[in-house]
Parts: structure tokens; C-alpha cells; sequence
């Protein structure tokens, strides 16, 4: 185990005082914002990389990781209570969470979630543990071509697998990266398409759009919902917070494989916490001998799908941290944190910052600890949040994206490209255009530009060197697959099951 | 879908502006053999590549419903101008946000947004909008030493 001695080194930073509390303050501000509804993860941590600004790069990244991962505990709690997930990944738990409340069971409802999203959630920083050095040692020969590449298939992977329709996922992965492209290119110093603004030459910030599209856009959303008065009604933790000793028995292996299942998919780019708990919830109703009970409160619905969407994150933080990509919008995020920072995720972070690395693993073992004490003795204060009245809640989140987002550079111009994402993004969730692409390419853009540039350089103009090694070549051939997919699968289904018919 | 059209031209047209500010970009093409130009070409294309794939989607999804036309729910967009009314209110907070500083402004609009969507409950909606306002700057500007705009007030 060469990773040993890092492991041991990151826990004696994870475990300054001074990180230790700004993981707490992660984790406790990512379950409160995985309970409420209109702000989530990737809008939270976009506003805290300009409060934090001029803090020590890592308990300020401990902190977002915080976040990040913490948001997954709070999202279940009002799947279960309120039928209302807090988070998109936690509409899975939502369908016998809530059945199970119903039933009285809202107790251990709560602790199976609670407990599975724990053993998750460690499994999945165990696997990041294991997984990180043999990465960044592939991730070291990747030249320009191959970086390229990556991020053309982690672009094509979100695009294709985050909506409806793959067409509206290509469009929003590539107005992402126009927006890029606007302000000074890096090479030639020339200003491109700043419409005669000088703010913009410094380019679109991420953050402003990330905020727009993520709260604003959410607020407006909720919004409407308050205006047609659909309003869900509220269950109160019934029960103990505990299971039986048959709830247990039914739920320990849904866990493991939730678990599994959560660190795979959230490796890959593209799929993400939602596709995790829905592929987890399929194979519990598919393996168990009642699938009649599913939809009726069977726990193993809400304990496998939690352990999915939980182990999830940390498998999403392996592709970020060891190659420096990330695979999908709330790690873009990170991504965004990390470079204003002056960090650069990847391989050489692992040579070159040791501690601020491993200190950050390190601290996921002891955030999950964090949240499940958060999240089963404590949780009872957490759910008095869902009494704010949302017609105050909404109103407050834009006063705090708008702080967010002066405190960082005093501009206003900043403030209303913020609302015209805001409306921008309550636009595209109208018309089935998602996000999360548009995102990650805005922030990949830069970099994507420069290792095409760079590449072409190497090969004196010639485009063959997209194709010049093994590496580019299957990452090639995976992007073909991960756009051909939402085309050929549903033919696919159809063929078998005419075939299941004769 | 009607909106799926509205789209292919939407793209369309910003693939015409993206193409046209293109060719604005000055370039020297001196020791860079691409220059700024062609990556934002190959986006282009993209653009139109992607146009084509959403045409491909609005027929297929004709051909595969020939049948039953969608049905539009009446009172469906019964919320649009109320959202626009939000984003206008919202425009002309920013708008004033510097003149009357961060909490002169905040406050009313709190207060404004809080009075409809929180109806009739005057007495918290006017504590949570003063106090909020006041409390988070003072935080900001205070504790955090982030400056938020003052505008017409003394401190």
C-alpha cells in the first residue's frame, strides 16, 4: 500500500482544529441546503468561493466538499417527510420514504437513510482512497490529445444521459462552451466576442452564471409552484429513530450493493447521483421476492437507493481529483472552486500538495461521521427548517445569491447577467433543456480550447494526433457510444422485446 | 413541439451571430498556428451539427405521434406574467441596488416579494426583511470585511 503513509499525513491535517470545524460547517450547511428546497449544492458552493475568499485553500475546499457530499443527507429527509426531494437524487427515496412515514415508520425511515447514506458515503471515500493512486499514474502520460479527448467524452457522456433528449443536451454543452470562449484569448491576447463590454474580456464569471441557473432559476420555479398552491403535506417523525431487527436484516444488503452501485456510476461522467439511486432502486425491486411492495414502503426502496446516491459523490470526486476533470455540473463546481484557488486538480496535485489532497479524502471519512450524528440524534432540529414558509424562504435565497455574487467583484453587470441566467435557466427547465451540461463545458471551455490548441501544435497542424494513441482512440470510441446510446437503446428495447412477444 | 421549432431557430440564428462575430476576431496567426479563430469555427459547426440532430428529434417525435394531438391544459401559462412581474421587480432592485445601498434596497424588496408570496402575515414578513437585510450586512461588511454596496446610508 503505497498510499499509507498519504492516508496517515491526511488525517493529521484533516484533523487540525481549524479544518476539523470548517468540515463541520460543510457538512452542517450542506444538510440544511439539501433540506431546503430552491438551493442546492452546486449554487451553494458557487457562492462561497467569493465569501471565502482569501482563506487557506484547504479548509476552504474541505468546506465545499462539505457541501457537496452533506447535501445527499438532507435531500433524503424531506424525500421522506414531505414527498418533496430536496435534491434531484433523492426522488427515488421519496417514493417509499414517504410511504413509509405514512405508515408510521417515518423513524426508521429517517435512520435507515441516515445509516445506509453513512456506510455510502465511507465505502465511497474508501474506493476514492484505493482508486487515486492508480489513476493519477495512468492520468501522468495523458498529454494535450488525450486531455482533449477526456473532456469531449465526459461533455458528450453528461449531455446525452442528462435529459430528455440528447439533441438539447449537445445544444447546452456547446452554448456552455461559447460562453467560454468570450473575453481574451489566453494565446493570442485578442478580445473575442465581448460585445464592446470591457467587464467581459475577463470573461463570463462561472460563478454568476452557476448562481443564476441553480438558485435563481429554482426560486422562480418555486415560485410558481407557491402560485398554483401546490403545497405537500408534511408528516411528523413518528416511531423511533431506529430499526427493527427485520428492518435491518432487509436493508443490510440493499446497502451494499446501493453502495456499489453509487461509486461505479459516479465515476463514470455523465449518470451522476440521480441515475445511481434509480439503477439502485430497479435492482432491489428486481432481486426481491415482494416486488409488489415496492411503492408501498419497502425499506429496501429507501435504503439502496440512499447508499447509491451517497457513495456517489465520492466516487464523482475520483475522475476530479486524480485527472483533474470532473463529470458532471457539481463537481464542474468544485472544479471552479479548485482553479480560483490557483489549484489545478490532476495528477501533479497528488505530487505537488500531498496534504491539501489527502487532508481533503481524509476529511470525507470524518464529515460522514459528522453527518450521521447531524442526521439521526439531531435530525428533529434539522426538520423544524421545513417550517420557513417558502414564501419567505425564495425571496431570502435571492438576497443571498445577489450578496454572494457583489461580494465578489462589487460589479453590477455581474448582478444582471446573474438575473438573466436566473431567467435563462427557469427558460431552459420549461422548454427540457438541462443544465448540468451547459455548466460543465463553461467551465472545462479554457481548458479544452488550450489542450486542443496545444495538441494541434505538437502535431504541426494535423488532426490525426486525436487519434495517435490508445488512449485517445477508446476515449473517441466512448464518446461515439455515449451519443449513439440514447438512439440506439430505446431500438434496442424494442427489438427485445418484440422478440420477448413471440 | 412549438417550442422545439422556436429552438432549431434559435439556433440557427445564434450559429449565423457566433459565425459572423468569428470572423470579426483579429488574428495574427504569428507562432500559433490555429489562432483564436478555430476553435470558436469547429464550435460553429457543432452548433449546426447539433440543429440537424433536433430537427432528426421534432420528426421522429411527429411521425411517432401522428395520432392523438397534445393536449394543452388550460390556465397552463397562467403563471408566466407573474414570473416576469418577479424578474421585473427583480430588475429594478438591481437597478437602484447601488444608488440606495445594499440595505435600503434590500429591505423593500424583501418586503415587496414576502407581501405576495407570504400574504397577509405583515408583521413577520417586515421583521424577516428589515432584520435580514441589516443583520447580513452588518455580517459582511463587519465580521466577513466584504464590502457590500452602502449607498445612502452613513456606515
Amino acid at each position: 500500500m503505497e498510499s499509507l503513509p498519504h492516508i496517515i499525513n491526511g488525517f493529521s491535517i484533516a484533523l487540525q482544529p481549524i479544518n476539523l470545524w470548517y468540515t463541520f460547517v460543510g457538512v452542517f450547511l450542506g444538510t440544511i441546503i439539501g433540506i431546503l428546497p430552491g438551493i442546492g449544492p452546486s449554487a451553494t458552493i458557487a457562492l462561497l468561493i467569493p465569501i471565502t475568499f482569501g482563506m487557506d485553500a484547504t479548509p476552504a475546499l474541505i468546506m465545499m466538499a462539505g457541501v457537496f457530499y452533506g447535501a445527499k443527507y438532507g435531500g433524503s429527509t424531506t424525500s421522506i417527510l414531505i414527498r418533496t426531494p430536496g435534491e434531484a437524487s433523492s426522488v427515488m427515496t421519496s417514493i417509499d420514504g414517504y410511504e413509509m412515514a405514512r405508515k408510521g415508520r417515518a423513524g426508521a425511515a429517517l435512520a435507515v437513510a441516515a445509516i445506509g447514506s453513512f456506510i455510502a458515503g465511507t465505502i465511497g471515500v474508501i474506493g476514492l482512497t484505493v482508486f487515486a493512486l492508480p489513476l493519477t499514474a495512468m492520468a501522468l502520460k495523458f498529454g494535450p490529445a488525450e486531455y482533449f479527448m477526456l473532456m469531449l467524452f465526459a461533455m458528450t457522456a453528461v449531455a446525452s444521459l442528462s435529459g430528455k433528449s440528447p439533441a438539447k443536451g449537445m445544444l447546452s454543452t456547446i452554448l456552455g462552451l461559447m460562453l467560454a470562449t468570450i473575453g481574451i484569448d489566453l494565446q493570442s491576447g485578442q478580445p473575442r466576442y465581448t460585445m464592446g463590454i470591457p467587464e467581459f474580456q475577463d470573461g463570463v464569471g462561472f460563478i454568476v452564471v452557476i448562481v443564476g441557473l441553480f438558485a435563481l432559476a429554482e426560486v422562480f420555479r418555486g415560485m410558481e409552484g407557491l402560485f398554483q398552491g401546490t403545497a405537500p403535506e408534511q408528516i411528523r417523525i413518528s416511531g423511533k429513530l431506529w430499526l427493527t431487527r427485520e428492518e435491518w436484516r432487509r436493508a443490510v444488503a440493499p446497502i451494499w450493493r446501493g453502495s456499489l452501485i453509487g461509486f461505479v456510476i459516479g465515476v463514470l461522467p455523465g449518470a451522476g447521483g440521480t441515475i445511481a439511486s434509480i439503477m439502485s432502486y430497479t435492482t432491489e425491486k428486481r432481486l426481491s421476492k415482494n416486488p409488489d411492495e415496492f411503492g408501498k414502503g419497502a425499506i429496501e426502496g429507501v435504503a439502496g437507493p440512499e447508499s447509491a446516491n451517497n457513495s456517489d459523490t465520492a466516487g464523482a470526486m475520483v475522475p476530479l481529483l486524480t485527472l483533474g476533470i470532473p463529470g458532471g455540473g457539481a463537481t464542474a463546481v468544485m472544479l471552479g472552486a479548485f482553479i480560483m484557488y490557483g489549484i489545478q486538480p490532476g495528477p501533479l496535485l497528488f505530487q505537488n500538495r500531498p496534504d491539501l489532497v489527502w487532508g481533503l479524502i481524509d476529511s470525507m471519512y470524518i464529515g460522514n461521521v459528522m453527518l450521521l450524528i447531524l442526521n439521526l440524534p439531531l435530525i428533529g432540529l434539522f426538520v423544524r427548517l421545513l417550517y420557513i414558509p417558502s414564501g419567505i424562504l425564495y425571496p431570502l435565497i435571492v438576497a443571498i445569491s445577489v450578496i454572494g455574487i457583489y461580494a465578489g467583484n462589487g460589479s453590477m453587470l455581474d448582478l444582471y447577467v446573474l438575473l438573466f441566467f436566473g431567467v435563462v435557466g427557469y427558460v431552459f427547465d420549461k422548454v427540457d433543456i438541462p443544465v448540468a451540461p451547459l455548466v460543465l463545458s463553461l467551465v472545462l471551455g479554457g481548458m479544452m480550447e488550450q489542450s486542443f490548441r496545444q495538441a494541434m501544435t505538437i502535431s504541426g497542424g494535423s488532426t490525426a494526433i486525436f487519434v495517435g494513441s490508445g488512449i485517445t482512440v477508446t476515449l473517441l470510441v466512448m464518446s461515439v457510444i455515449s451519443i449513439a446510446l440514447p438512439f440506439v437503446l430505446p431500438r434496442l428495447k424494442a427489438l427485445a422485446r418484440s422478440e420477448d412477444a413471440n | 413541439m412549438i417550442a422545439d421549432r422556436v429552438i432549431l431557430v434559435f439556433i440557427l440564428v445564434l450559429a449565423a451571430v457566433y459565425f459572423y462575430a468569428t470572423a470579426q476576431v483579429p488574428s495574427l496567426e504569428i507562432g500559433d498556428p490555429l489562432g483564436p479563430k478555430a476553435f470558436p469555427r469547429l464550435l460553429g459547426i457543432a452548433l449546426l451539427v447539433t440543429g440537424a440532430m433536433l430537427f432528426g428529434e421534432i420528426v421522429r417525435g411527429r411521425r411517432d405521434k401522428a395520432g392523438p394531438a397534445e393536449k394543452a391544459a388550460p390556465g397552463e401559462h397562467g403563471h408566466l406574467p407573474m414570473i416576469a412581474a418577479v424578474v421585473a421587480f427583480t430588475a429594478v432592485y438591481l437597478a437602484v441596488f447601488e444608488w440606495l445601498g445594499y440595505v435600503l434596497a434590500t429591505a423593500p424588496y424583501l418586503l415587496g416579494l414576502t407581501a405576495y408570496f407570504h400574504r397577509g402575515k405583515w408583521v413577520p414578513n417586515i421583521l424577516i426583511s428589515v432584520l435580514f437585510s441589516v443583520l447580513s450586512y452588518l455580517l459582511f461588511t463587519k465580521v466577513l470585511d466584504v464590502s457590500l454596496a452602502r449607498g445612502m446610508l452613513p456606515f
